[in-house]
C-alpha cells in the first residue's frame, strides 16, 4: 500500500535527514567539503552492506544485520563525539557519523524496495510514495536547518542540546537492536506512554526521528540513553567553551 | 550571511511541499478509511438481502433493491423492491420507484434468468461525497497553516530590510553615522555599504564645507580687522594734515570694509545656524522678553535713523528653542527693517499665539519687496537690485537667509507679504511652542 511506502521511507529518511541538516548547520561553512566527505564513504558502506547483506545476516547465528547496524549506530554515537571533542577531525568524522547512518537507511530502503513482496506495490505506489516519503524528509530538513540556524544564534547551547539528543537516538537505536538480539539485558520497563503519544502518530514519529522517542523504553534502554546523552552534550559543551 | 533569495525559496518551498505531502496522505487516509466504511455497509446490505430471502426478520432495511426474475416471473425481491420490474433496459439505467430516484443495473445471464439490483441516486451521492469531502478536508484545513507559516517566514526574511529602513528612517538630519545591522542578507549588504558609503562622503563633505567657511571667514576676519583700524588711523591723519578727500574716497573704502566686516560675521554666523551642523541647545525662553532685548541692542541705530519702533501683543511668550539662534532671527528681523526702512519710519513688532504656536510679525513702512522677489530672498547672497540696493545701505545678502534657517532648525515656518502700512514689508515668523 501507498502508505507503507511513505512510512517506510519516512522511519528510514527522516532521523538521516534530521542529523544532516544539524550537522550542515555545524559545517555551514565548509558544507561542500562534507558534502563530498559524506557521499564517498557513505557510497562505499552502502555498496557494501547491499551487495554482503544476505552473507551478514547469515553470520552469528543469523544476527549479522542486526549486529552490524548496531556496530552503525554506535559508531555513529562516538564520531559525534569525536568530533566535538576534536575540532581538526570535526569535519570528516562527522561526516563518517553521517555515512553510517546512511548506509544503514540505504540499505534498509533498497532491501524494501526489491523485497519479493514489493509485487503487491504498484510500481506507481512505490514511486509516489517514496516521492512522498522523501519530499517530506527533505522538506523537515530544510526547516530544522533553518529553524537550527535560528536557535543557534539565539542560544548556543540549544545547539549542543539537539546534537546530544540525536546522538543519544543513535544509542537508542543500537540499544532496541542489541536487545531484540539478545546481546543486553533489557530489564524491566519503565514506563508505558503508548495512550498519550503513539509511536505511530505524527508526532511520536518526528520525536523517534529527533530523539528516539520511545513509547515502552526499558531500564537498560534508558540508562545508556541518558549517559550517552550527558557524554555527548558534555563533549558539545567543551566544544563551544574551546570556541 | 546568507541571501534572502535562496532562504525564501527553499523554505517556502520546503513548507509547501511539507504540508502538502501531509495533506495529501491525510486525505489518503481519510479516503481508505471511509472506503472501508461504504465496503462494510456492502456487506451489510448484502447480509440484510439475504436475511429476507430466508425470511428472516432484518434489523435493518439497507439501501439495495433486489430482484430476481425467472422465465419472467419475479421469484425473489427485496423489501424495496416493487413487484414490477425495476428496468425493462440491460446495463446501468435510472428509474423512479418507492418515492425515489434509482440506479438500476440488469443483468441476464441466460434466457431464463434476470437479476435487476437497485441503489437510491441519493444515497450513491452521499457515499460519495463522504469519500470525497474526506479527501478534500486536509488540503482545505491546510491552507490557514500555509498561509500564517507564509506570513511568517516572510515577516522574518524581510526583516533586515525593515530594520534597515527602521534605522533610516529614525536618523536625525545631522546624524551621518553608518547604518549598523547584525546578520545582513547578501541582497541588503551591496546597498547598505553603498548607503554607508554615501554617509561617509557626504559626512566628509559637510565637514569640509564646514570648515572652508568657517576658516575662511575666520582669517579674513583678522586682516580686515587691522584694515579698519589702519583705515580709521589714516582718516585721522587726514583730517590732521588737512588733506582733502572730495570724491569720498576714504568713506567708500572704509565703507566697502565695513561691509565685508559684515559680510563675514554674518559667513559665521550663517555657518554656526546651519540646521545640517546646528546642534541647537533647546531651552525654555520668553519670546517678548528676547524681542524687548534686541530692540534696546538696535534702538541707537534706529534712533539715529528716527525711525520709530513699537513692540505689540504678548508681554510673555515662552517657548522651547535656542536663546541664541531666536535672538539672531529677531536681530536679523528688526536689522533689515530698520536698515531698508527710510529716516522717520516706523517699525512694528507684533507678539501673538495660537494653541499651538508662537507668532512673531516684524513690518515696517519702508519700500518694500515686490511679491516675485518673495521667494528669493531667502538665497543665499541674493539682495534686492543686487549691490546697488536702491537704499544705498550696505548688507551681505546672508541676513534672510540666516533667519530662514533658523526657523528651519525649529521646525517653523516664515512668511513675507505686503506690509499693513501703505508700503513695506511684513514678515511672519511661526514657531511651534
Amino acid at each position: 500500500m501507498l502508505i507503507n511506502t511513505v512510512l517506510m521511507f519516512l522511519r528510514e529518511l527522516l532521523p538521516l535527514c534530521i542529523l544532516l541538516a544539524t550537522l550542515l548547520v555545524w559545517h555551514r561553512v565548509l558544507w561542500r567539503q562534507f558534502a563530498l566527505y559524506f557521499a564517498l564513504p557513505s557510497l562505499l558502506l552502502l555498496s557494501v552492506v547491499s551487495l554482503k547483506m544476505v552473507w551478514i545476516s547469515e553470520q552469528l547465528d543469523g544476527l549479522g544485520l542486526e549486529l552490524l547496524y548496531s556496530l552503525f549506530y554506535l559508531s555513529c554515537f562516538i564520531l559525534l563525539c569525536v568530533s566535538a571533542l576534536k575540532a581538526q577531525y570535526a569535519l570528516w568524522t562527522s561526516a563518517l557519523a553521517a555515512a553510517c547512518l546512511f548506509s544503514i537507511s540505504g540499505s534498509n530502503l533498497l532491501l524494501y524496495i526489491w523485497l519479493p513482496t514489493q509485487t503487491e506495490n504498484t510500481p506507481a505506489d512505490l514511486l509516489l510514495g517514496a516521492a512522498l516519503g522523501v519530499g517530506i524528509g527533505a522538506s523537515i530538513a530544510v526547516l530544522w536547518y533553518y529553524l537550527l540556524t535560528e536557535l543557534k544564534q539565539w542560544r548556543s547551547s540549544s545547539f549542543a542540546l539537539l546534537l546530544s539528543l540525536s546522538g543519544a537516538r543513535q544509542v537508542m537505536m543500537a540499544s532496541a537492536l542489541l536487545i531484540q538480539s539478545d546481546w543486553l539485558v533489557a530489564g524491566p520497563q519503565l514506563w508505558q506512554t503508548e495512550q498519550w503519544l503513539s509511536e505511530q502518530s505524527e508526532l511520536g514519529f518526528f520525536l523517534q526521528a529527533l530523539m528516539g522517542y520511545e513509547a515502552t523504553p526499558s531500564l537498560s534502554q534508558v540508562l545508556s540513553y541518558l549517559l550517552c546523552f550527558v557524554v555527548l552534550f558534555w563533549c558539545c559543551s567543551l566544544m563551544e567553551r574551546k570556541r | 550571511m546568507r541571501s534572502l533569495r535562496r532562504y525564501l525559496v527553499t523554505v517556502l518551498i520546503a513548507l509547501f511541499t511539507l504540508i502538502s505531502f501531509v495533506a495529501a496522505l491525510q486525505s489518503y487516509k481519510q479516503s481508505v478509511s471511509r472506503a472501508e466504511a461504504l465496503f462494510d455497509q456492502d456487506l451489510q446490505v448484502l447480509a440484510s438481502s439475504l436475511s429476507q430471502q430466508y425470511k428472516a426478520d432484518s434489523a435493518q432495511e439497507l439501501g439495495l433493491a433486489l430482484q430476481v426474475w425467472q422465465q419472467g416471473k419475479l421469484v425473489y425481491r427485496s423489501a424495496l423492491a416493487p413487484e414490477r420490474t425495476m428496468s425493462d433496459a440491460e446495463g446501468f439505467s435510472e428509474h423512479n420507484f418507492g418515492g425515489k430516484r434509482w440506479r438500476v443495473f440488469r443483468q441476464t445471464p441466460n434466457d431464463v434468468l434476470t437479476v435487476i439490483v437497485a441503489q437510491p441516486l441519493q444515497q450513491r451521492q452521499q457515499l460519495a461525497d463522504e469519500v470525497i469531502t474526506a479527501s478534500i478536508y486536509p488540503v482545505v484545513l491546510s491552507l490557514p497553516l500555509q498561509a500564517v507559516l507564509i506570513w511568517l517566514v516572510v515577516s522574518k526574511a524581510l526583516s533586515p530590510i525593515q530594520r534597515f529602513s527602521a534605522q533610516l528612517s529614525s536618523k536625525k538630519a545631522n546624524d551621518l553615522s553608518p547604518v549598523e545591522l547584525d546578520q545582513v542578507p547578501a541582497e541588503l549588504d551591496q546597498m547598505l555599504k553603498t548607503t554607508n558609503q554615501l554617509f561617509a562622503r557626504l559626512g566628509d563633505a559637510f565637514e569640509r564645507e564646514k570648515r572652508f567657511a568657517s576658516d575662511v571667514a575666520h582669517e579674513l576676519r583678522t586682516p580686515l580687522s587691522v584694515l579698519q583700524v589702519n583705515l580709521h588711523n589714516a582718516s585721522q591723519q587726514w583730517q590732521r594734515s588737512g588733506i582733502s578727500d572730495p570724491e569720498g574716497s576714504m568713506l567708500a573704502l572704509q565703507s566697502g570694509v565695513e561691509r565685508m566686516s559684515a559680510l563675514i560675521e554674518q559667513i559665521m554666523l550663517l555657518n554656526r545656524t546651519n540646521p545640517e551642523h546646528f546642534q541647537a541647545r533647546t531651552e525654555q525662553l520668553d519670546l517678548a522678553g528676547l524681542c524687548r532685548q534686541v530692540v534696546a541692542d538696535w534702538y541707537p541705530q534706529i534712533d539715529n535713523k528716527q525711525q520709530q519702533i513699537e513692540l505689540l501683543g504678548l508681554e510673555h511668550l515662552s517657548l522651547k528653542g535656542d536663546a541664541f539662534a531666536l535672538r539672531l532671527l529677531v536681530s536679523n528681523l528688526v536689522g533689515n527693517a530698520s536698515k531698508y526702512t527710510q529716516t522717520g519710519g516706523t517699525i512694528q513688532l507684533e507678539l501673538s499665539a495660537t494653541q499651538d504656536k508662537a507668532v512673531l510679525v516684524v513690518q515696517d513702512n519702508g519700500p518694500g519687496i515686490a511679491p516675485q522677489e518673495y521667494s528669493r530672498v531667502f538665497d543665499r547672497f541674493y539682495r534686492v537690485g543686487g549691490d546697488r540696493h536702491q537704499s544705498g545701505t550696505t548688507g551681505s545678502g546672508l541676513g534672510l537667509a540666516i533667519v530662514r534657517d533658523i526657523v528651519i532648525l525649529h521646525q517653523g515656518q516664515i512668511r513675507l507679504g505686503p506690509s499693513d502700512f501703505s508700503s513695506g514689508l511684513k514678515v511672519t515668523v511661526e514657531l511651534p511652542l
